[in-house]
């Protein structure tokens, strides 16, 4: 047992260290593929550092929300680390602290105190974006609500790791049309949640067409490492939820050793680093849509995951 | 590979298939929809040389390299060549129902056919395969919305032959022992409709300018005389 | 045995040979031969079928028995007039040669494909052909070019691909069930009628309602039935005839023959109710029209719906009605286009309220729409009559009170609607419209009067014995049991 808590603490501190090198690995592939020399894949770490070695400058009219939310965004990605299998394929200690809905609402509590705290600030482009937020979310909501019944009619369980273990029989992986549809609904799930292209620009500077950036306008210093880094974890862990869950249980530890779990963490960042390159892909050949496209786009993975349903339900 | 991989693979096909299907509703432009309507092709034409292995008539095989030379190849080359080239280049700007509802029309309508089809379903035997009727059906049903909802000539077009596209798709799944005599002439009708129907589409833009044939209303009792 | 074959392959030929660039009179001139040789060896393919209950080409593949006999005859009949009518009305109407020779050309294709319907006994094979009338007819429907033509012409192959895609899965179905009952029959005309009994009663009513449904939409049957007035009002004249005459009848020969494998009780259950539908619906949106191309287009919806529940009432002698309906509305209905084209080129307007007193301009026009009206109607002593009449007989005798009561009051209402317009415009004082220079009937399009008139007026009080023999033969196609 007292493994099962060290395995636990060990999946916590991956995430935690490795979040940023994601986020790192992730812009400085983007700009090579622009044929660009890009920023060090280690970068994300030194402008965490700095921004813990500045000053603090918070607006008069902020209440306690706007002080308060940072920590929540850090704390909450890393809440359904916790839930979700990020190194071994065997449920852990905390493993049935929450299932796939609360994970997911634990993640919508962070989002909604973001949104909170953009609108509790003067700044005029703090509201502009919440609102996005908030519409990009709700669209968001139907498709995970698809995804999840089917993944936990099919497995019989809402728990991530039990789900984990009934979904992957590597043939039904590839082929099964309710597999690949279901994994494709759920990348654009978290393209949309992650505030990547085509729903959003992550490196845009326009304040008026920002949708996620302009959350964090307003945080300086520590604040601003706290919601950064938080954003790194959430892009992290849903990465983690597609790839463990829905794709393959390829790299996770098997055995209950602490060699195997050792193991496993530069393999998971390997399976993450092939999803990179598959996102790469993406947010180089797309371009941002439109503001209201994205209720096509939306609409279009809420078909994909219902089709994705039908042909399970209905399946021979 | 055995015949479950295969089986299994018929099964992708038909998902994609759908999948299509909803996109050709959706697009707006109407290259876009060209391309959709290609997949869909291509989806069939390898739903059948699956299908040809799992049965093991080579017949069906036959229809497959046909499907790719009549839908694939040949029908977009000879709607560019009847075609003036500005009609590729449109997309609708407004439409009878915005996407979103549109898809989810679809949606429902993919729901429904899945419930038709059920009881045809009892009559499956041990070899034949299931996947392709329903999604058959689908196609039908879902091809027949978009000829509704589009309001330019070459998406609708499109998706009335999605539609014999899909009943095919059907067809092959249920009724592969069909002559294939048969299934070869049905190819070529296609290709002499697609032929025609250029033709007037380019009558019709050459007379009124326009290629947006649901604005056509004139033939009406209450009479616009 | 090649006689069959030689059927379809003359229309063919005859394409190529329109193309020709021989003087403005030959490609009328070409056609004309041809539909006539095609008529003279439909009448000689109906005696031997008479007298042998079938003639076979390729067996299961190419074959005649008496209900397509009786199509084809009727189709080469009404084309041999339709290109004797077109002859003057494409002279008078068109300059340009070439226009002239595409118009042939066109046409001779529409034939090919409507002749090679009844000939196909492979169902799937009688799919394409009636897909190839569809299709070879577009052009012809938007033949003026007008943006009424091409509108109508746009709506008539969208409607019609639709319902062919819908009836596919339905030929797939069929070919499905018969695979089940695994009898080694083979998959044509006789070889599913002697697998029907056994084949799973689920799968050929589904296959029934998917074929009811997409060739619904080519013969017109309500709900379905919209393009119907547009196209067959948009086309010319003789391609009128011949859309209304005939190929509305082979999609509904192909309806027919699917609803002979079903089991009884289902057939009196769907198909009363879709005809009487139909009926219903023309006969009261014909009250309404404004064109008459328009109105005799309803009334073919209308005789549609009739005939499909002559069949309905599942009886040897509903059938034979049915049968003898179909022969007499060809020919009536043909007539009635002719006349209604006669009277768009002396009135030069489609409009009824703009059209009076045509007896008098052009005694020949009014006079002929005067007869088609009365005969088309129903009234004695023109064929109609008798067919209708053998119709509301069957019916009383089996019984089917309520059905036969709507229909004779259908057919009523109708009678009235196409009197009242036809009557406006027959009679009344002479109106020249603005515009309109006065010409006189080309004289094959008068000749072609005379002709078709004479079937019309003939059948109405003589039958000549293998016509009802023929008549027989056909009609026992159209009900469920085994092959005569």
């Amino acid at each position: 047992m007292s493994d099962r808590i060290l395995f636990n603490a060990i999946q916590f501190l991956t995430v935690l260290v490795f979040a940023p090198l994601a986020s790192g690995v992730l812009s400085r592939l983007k700009e090579i593929v622009q044929s660009k020399r890009g920023p060090s894949i280690w970068q994300p770490y030194r402008d965490l550092w700095k921004l813990f070695h500045k000053d603090e400058v918070v607006s008069d009219h902020a209440s306690w929300i706007f002080r308060f939310t940072p920590y929540l965004v850090f704390v909450t990605p890393l809440f359904v680390a916790l839930l979700i299998p990020v190194l071994t394929d065997y449920p852990l200690f905390f493993a049935f602290m929450g299932d796939m809905l609360g994970g997911g609402f634990v993640l919508a509590l962070g989002g909604f105190f973001a949104t909170l705290a953009a609108v509790d600030t003067a700044n005029p482009y703090g509201p502009v974006g919440a609102s996005r937020t908030r519409m990009v979310g709700f669209l968001a909501e139907p498709v995970f609500m698809i995804v999840f019944f089917t993944v936990s009619f099919v497995a019989g369980s809402t728990i991530p790791y039990i789900v984990q273990q009934r979904w992957g029989t590597p043939r039904a992986n590839f082929v099964a049309p309710s597999h690949v549809l279901l994994m494709l609904a759920f990348l654009m799930l978290v393209l949309a949640e992650g505030g990547r292209i085509p729903v959003d620009n992550p490196t845009g500077h326009f304040e008026l067409a920002m949708i996620d950036e302009s959350k964090s306008l307003e945080y300086s210093g520590p604040g601003m490492a706290l919601v950064k880094w938080g954003g790194h974890m959430k892009l992290f862990v849903l990465l983690c939820i597609f790839l463990n869950v829905l794709v393959t249980p390829w790299g996770l530890a098997h055995e209950q050793t602490l060699q195997a779990v050792l193991l496993a963490i530069p393999l998971v960042l390997l399976k993450i680093f092939g999803l990179l390159l598959v996102l790469v892909g993406i947010e180089s050949s797309l371009s941002k849509l439109r503001l209201f496209r994205i209720a096509e786009f939306l609409g279009a993975a809420f078909v994909t995951s219902v089709a994705a349903m039908i042909s399970r339900l209905f399946s021979f | 590979m055995t015949t479950a991989w295969l089986q299994d693979l018929n099964a992708l096909a038909g998902g994609l298939f759908l999948l299509a299907l909803f996109g050709l509703v959706a697009t707006r432009q109407v290259q876009g929809c060209l391309r959709f309507f290609v997949a869909l092709s291509a989806l069939l034409a390898a739903s059948a040389f699956l299908l040809s292995a799992i049965y093991g008539e080579w017949d069906l095989a036959v229809v497959g390299v046909v499907d790719i030379v009549t839908k694939v190849l040949l029908i977009p080359r000879l709607q560019r060549r009847v075609l003036h080239d500005e009609v590729f280049a449109r997309r609708e700007v407004t439409q009878v129902l915005n996407v979103p509802t549109a898809l989810l029309g679809a949606l429902g309508l993919a729901v429904a056919a899945y419930l038709l089809s059920q009881p045809l379903l009892r009559f499956i035997g041990g070899g034949t395969v299931a996947s392709n009727l329903p999604v058959g059906i689908a196609g039908l049903l879902i091809g027949g919305l978009t000829a509704a909802v589009r309001r330019e000539a070459v998406p609708l077009f499109l998706g009335l032959l999605a539609m014999e596209n899909a009943a095919f798709f059907a067809g092959i799944g249920i009724a592969p022992r069909m002559p294939l005599l048969a299934d070869v002439a049905i190819a070529f009708d296609v290709l002499i409709l697609v032929f025609v129907v250029g033709v007037l589409t380019r009558a019709v833009q050459e007379r009124t300018g326009t290629t947006e044939v649901g604005e056509l209303t004139l033939l009406r009792e209450e009479g616009a005389r | 045995m090649s006689t069959l074959v030689l059927v379809p392959a003359i229309p063919l030929a005859t394409v190529l040979l329109s193309r020709l660039p021989l003087g403005r009179r030959f490609p009328s001139a070409v056609t004309l031969v041809a539909a006539g040789t095609d008529l003279a060896l439909a009448v000689r393919l109906a005696l031997r079928v008479v007298a042998a209950h079938e003639v076979v080409a390729i067996r299961d593949w190419v074959a005649l028995d008496g209900f397509g006999a009786t199509l084809l005859l009727l189709i080469t009949f009404v084309a041999t007039m339709a290109a004797l009518f077109s002859g003057g009305y494409v002279a008078t109407h068109e300059r340009e040669p070439r226009r002239v020779r595409s118009y042939f050309m066109q046409f001779n294709l529409f034939i090919f494909a409507l002749v090679l319907v009844p000939v196909l006994a492979e169902p799937a094979l009688v799919w394409i052909a009636v897909e190839f009338t569809a299709v070879f007819s577009v052009l012809l429907v938007g033949f003026d070019r007008s943006q009424a033509a091409l509108e109508a012409a746009w709506k008539y192959i969208a409607l019609m691909f639709m319902g062919a895609a819908i009836a596919l899965l339905g030929f797939f179905l069929l070919f499905w069930a018969q695979d089940l009952v695994g009898s080694g029959a083979p998959y044509s005309w006789s070889g599913l009628r002697a697998a029907a009994p056994a084949m799973p009663p689920t799968l050929t009513t589904a296959a029934f309602l998917l074929v009811l449904v997409g060739f619904g939409v080519k013969v017109g049957l309500v709900p379905m039935h919209t393009w119907l007035p547009d196209a067959h009002s948009q086309a010319p004249s003789p391609v009128c005839a011949l859309l209304s005459g005939v190929k509305t009848t082979t999609a509904l020969y192909v309806i027919l023959r699917l609803g002979s494998l079903l089991p009884l009780a289902a057939m009196r259950a769907w198909m009363p109710a879709v005809g009487l539908l139909s009926v219903g619906v023309a006969a009261f949106l014909l009250l309404q029209v404004r064109d008459y191309k328009r109105l005799f287009a309803y009334s073919t919806v209308e005789h549609m719906g009739i005939m499909v529940t002559a069949t309905g009432l599942g009886v040897t002698a509903g059938a034979h009605g049915a049968m003898l309906q179909m022969i007499t509305h060809s020919l009536t209905k043909s007539f009635c286009f002719f006349a209604a084209g006669a009277a768009l080129l002396a009135a030069g307007t489609r409009e009824i309220a703009a059209v009076q007193g045509l007896i008098r301009t052009s005694p020949a026009a009014g006079a002929a729409l005067l007869l088609g009206a009365l005969a088309i109607g129903g009234a004695p002593p023109f064929a109609v009559f008798l067919s209708e009449f053998s119709i509301f007989r069957a019916g009383l005798v089996e019984r089917q009170y309520v059905v036969t009561g709507l229909l004779v009051t259908f057919v009523t209402v109708a009678f009235f609607g196409i009197l009242m317009h036809v009557n406006r415009m027959v009679f009344g004082r002479p109106v020249t419209p603005v515009g309109h220079v006065e010409r006189r009937l080309p004289v094959t399009c008068l000749v072609t009067l005379v002709l078709a008139a004479i079937p019309v007026v003939a059948l109405g009080v003589y039958e000549p014995s293998w016509v009802d023999a023929l008549v027989r033969l056909a009609a026992a196609d159209l009900l469920p049991g085994a092959s005569p």
